[in-house]
Formats: C-alpha cells, structure tokens, sequence
C-alpha cells in the first residue's frame, strides 16, 4: 500500500494587518500601563504566526502568546498553559483583556498584602518601643525627681 | 560586585538557550510537533515559544524535556540555568570552594 503525503489544508500565512489590529487592541492598556513592555511576532516551525507579549524590564519574558494553528487562535501563557482556543479572534482578544486585567489585579493584591505586612510590622516594633520607654521612665522617673 | 543582569544580555540569553533546545531537538530528530506530544502539550506552540526565545522551559518539566530529547536531566538542567540564570549557575557550580 502505498502512503501520499497528504497537504497541508492550510498554508500558514503571516498576522494579517486586521489580526495584529484586534490583539494589539487588547494589550494597549497593558503596554501604556507599563505591566507589558511591547510585543513581538515569530512563528512555529510550521510557519504558524506567533505573536507575544512581552513582560517589563529587565527580563522582557513572555506573558501571553498567540499562536495561529491552522485556522484556531490559541492563547497561551508564558508557562505554555493553555489559556483558551478558538476560531475567533474577537473571543481571543477579549480573553487577552481579561487575562490581563486579573494580572493586574493580582499585581495590586500583592502591593496591599505587602503594605499591609510592613505596617504591622512597624506598629509591633513601635509598640514595643513605646513600652519599653514607658518602663524606664517608671523605673527611673521617681530616682531622677528625687534628685531635681 | 555583580549586578543584575543587563535587559538585553537576558533576552539575548534566553535566544541562546532556545538555539541550544532547537539544537538538541535536532539531534533527537523529533520535530517541534513530535516534541510536544513527548511531553503531553496539546500544542506544539510552546516549544516554538521557547525555542525563539520568548519563554523559559519551566522548572518542573525540564526533566520531562531532557528525557525527551534524550540528554542526562541534571546536565540539561544545569546547561540551561547557564542561560536562565547566569549568576546562580556561576555561584553553583564555578564558585571557588
């Protein structure tokens, strides 16, 4: 039996103008905001457009990947999970906002945890300070009057 | 005194590290496709995010990776933390006793 090499259905071309459009729509507040420092565009080995979000200095690492495999967006994140695939590029984007949007959020739950975590850090410290001096003045007040 | 790495020298590292994957991949003979059936991706887009650059191969499946490309895990680890992370790599294992 004889096996032909069957063609690929669909010839990967690269991000259309209207492609790059839509994505880059929905990671402008990320890169204005400075959470993302700019993007770039690769491909697969197939010759599949990738497009990627990259991180803030000084790593740049890739917070988001778009890919184009055959005719289905995939979103991934920078640890390669899949985030969501579709057949649109609308759905895709508002992914991306979403996405982006918990990031940020997270991003500013760790700033309030990490104030939250020094202030209480500086009020047992003073605390302990104002009671220790409270007891030296207790404990040599009297002797220092005694002497005026 | 060292310093943190400079923003190009890491994304140029990171480009270095995923020459080297793609050259071991190369090796192995196994395509970007075949290689992410090896590791379980439904996607073979992860491999090309790595190899161009852009990603890291994470922590917890670089074992998985270098049995898939058939190279001793602790070597390829160790190999890609040179890239990954100079400083530690330099700390670990070039640090005068």
């Amino acid at each position: 039996m004889n096996i032909l090499p069957f063609p690929r259905r669909f010839d990967p071309a690269p991000w259309g103008r209207w492609e790059l459009k839509e994505v880059l729509g929905a990671c402008a507040d990320s890169i204005s905001r400075g959470e993302a420092s700019g993007w770039e565009v690769g491909s697969t080995e197939a010759g599949d457009p990738q497009f990627y979000l990259l991180g803030p200095a000084p790593d740049y690492e890739c917070l988001l990947s778009i890919s184009r495999v055959g005719r289905v967006y995939v979103l991934e994140d920078g640890n390669g999970r899949v985030l969501i695939e579709d057949n649109g590029l609308v759905a895709m984007a508002q992914q991306v906002r979403e996405t982006l949007s918990r990031k940020k959020a997270a991003f500013i739950a760790r700033i309030a945890l990490a104030w939250c975590v020094v202030r209480e850090t500086i009020e047992d410290k003073a605390e302990a300070m104002f009671a220790e001096t409270h007891e030296v003045l207790l404990h040599f007040g009297p002797q220092a009057a005694s002497l005026i | 005194m060292h310093f943190a790495k400079a923003a190009p020298e890491a994304k140029q590292l990171r480009k270095q590290a995923g020459t080297w994957l793609k050259g071991l991949r190369g090796k192995a003979g196994l395509s970007q496709i075949e290689l992410a059936q090896h590791l379980g991706l439904k996607y073979y887009t992860f491999i090309s995010q790595v190899e161009n650059g852009f990603g890291r191969v994470p922590t917890e499946s670089m074992e998985a990776w270098a049995t898939a490309l058939g190279v001793e895990p602790a070597g390829f680890a160790r190999h890609l933390l040179a890239y990954y992370d100079p400083e530690l790599h330099r700390l670990l294992f070039e640090g005068k006793p």
